[in-house]
């Protein structure tokens, strides 16, 4: 081949890659796409809520009542919590027990039976926080709380009193 | 010589192809290209919202051909192990409203050129709920437009 024939070719072969790339890119902007970062922080959190800051138990016969309904009745608990693993624990401990000047009634006679998710019954404690509901997932929880305080004629009179501590922890 | 003539009839077609193809030019412009969803109490916030997000669009040289402006999500907001729905967030704004999903829903269409250039804006709306598992989610957004 003669060297201005083979400069010739040399250039058409340069001439047809570059409109390659430009018909490539031309073809390239259809369809034409934009993106959208997005970003969305769920913080940990832990939000209560309890229908009632107050109980009281009304004087009964022990023979006729053997358990006692607080007046107010059943205690609503909104519960809700944002975690990433592990447990949302929602547990209550008294102070002391119910006591009444030098008289006390142990706390232990004081119950709860519960419902709604998570939600479980038990006995009051002053010396290890009880789990009044658990759950594995984050959301928002509504349980039912009832309680009872068991009568005795063993109790002296008086007025007695202790305070109930809610806490909800998450991991 | 052979060579040559061929090297001359390939650029023809390549000439015609690439004339085809920039007989179509698309533009299209998001601004902003990133956002971030405002952190809340879900009680309080039930919803939370980008910010106002303007797509900005141009057709040229599609003669009658139709066009499209599309948007999508390229997958659920993740976290890790966790992940939000990609259909717990909407859109509205002047190309109206809808659901956000994972395939493109044609939000704007017509025939011809869009030349000048029109701007539209849109927001995300995401609902917050307790469910949400704690952590940094993100997702991509896929504005798309095309033509036949």
């Amino acid at each position: 081949m003669r060297p201005g024939l083979r400069q010739l070719t040399r250039c058409g072969w340069l001439l047809m890659a570059a409109l390659l790339a430009v018909a490539a890119d031309t073809r390239a902007q259809n369809p034409l796409t934009q993106n959208e970062a997005v970003t969305f922080v769920v913080a940990a959190q832990a939000k209560l809520t309890l229908s009632l800051t107050t109980l009281t138990f009304p004087n009964a016969d022990p023979d006729t009542v053997t358990t006692i309904q607080a007046n107010e009745g059943p205690m609503t608990i909104t519960a809700s919590a944002r975690f990433a693993s592990g447990q949302g624990i929602l547990t209550v401990l008294a102070s002391d027990d119910l006591r009444s000047g030098m008289n006390t009634i142990l706390v232990s006679a004081l119950k709860w039976t519960a419902s709604g998710s998570g939600f479980v019954g038990g006995t009051m404690s002053n010396s290890a926080a009880q789990t009044v509901a658990a759950w594995n997932t984050s959301g928002s929880y509504t349980g039912i709380v009832t309680f009872t305080l068991d009568n005795s004629w063993s109790y002296a009179i008086g007025n007695y009193g202790t305070t109930l501590t809610y806490t909800l922890s998450t991991p | 010589m052979k060579l040559v003539t061929a090297a001359l009839a390939a650029l023809v077609i390549i000439l015609a192809l690439g004339q085809e193809a920039r007989a179509q030019t698309l533009d299209l412009t998001v601004n902003p290209l990133s956002f971030a969803y405002p952190s809340g109490d879900p009680d309080t916030m039930p919803n939370v919202s980008s910010p106002l997000i303007t797509v900005t669009y141009r057709v040229r040289g599609n003669g009658k051909g139709a066009w499209h402006l599309a948007v999508r999500a390229n997958g659920d907001l993740v976290s890790g192990p966790d992940s939000i729905p990609t259909t717990n967030t909407t859109w509205t704004g002047t190309f109206g409203s809808g659901t956000l999903t994972n395939s493109d829903q044609t939000i704007a269409s017509g025939i011809g050129n869009v030349n000048p250039a029109t701007t539209g804006n849109i927001t995300f709306t995401l609902q917050n709920l307790w469910t949400y598992s704690a952590g940094t989610y993100t997702q991509t957004i896929v504005f798309t437009l095309s033509v036949p």
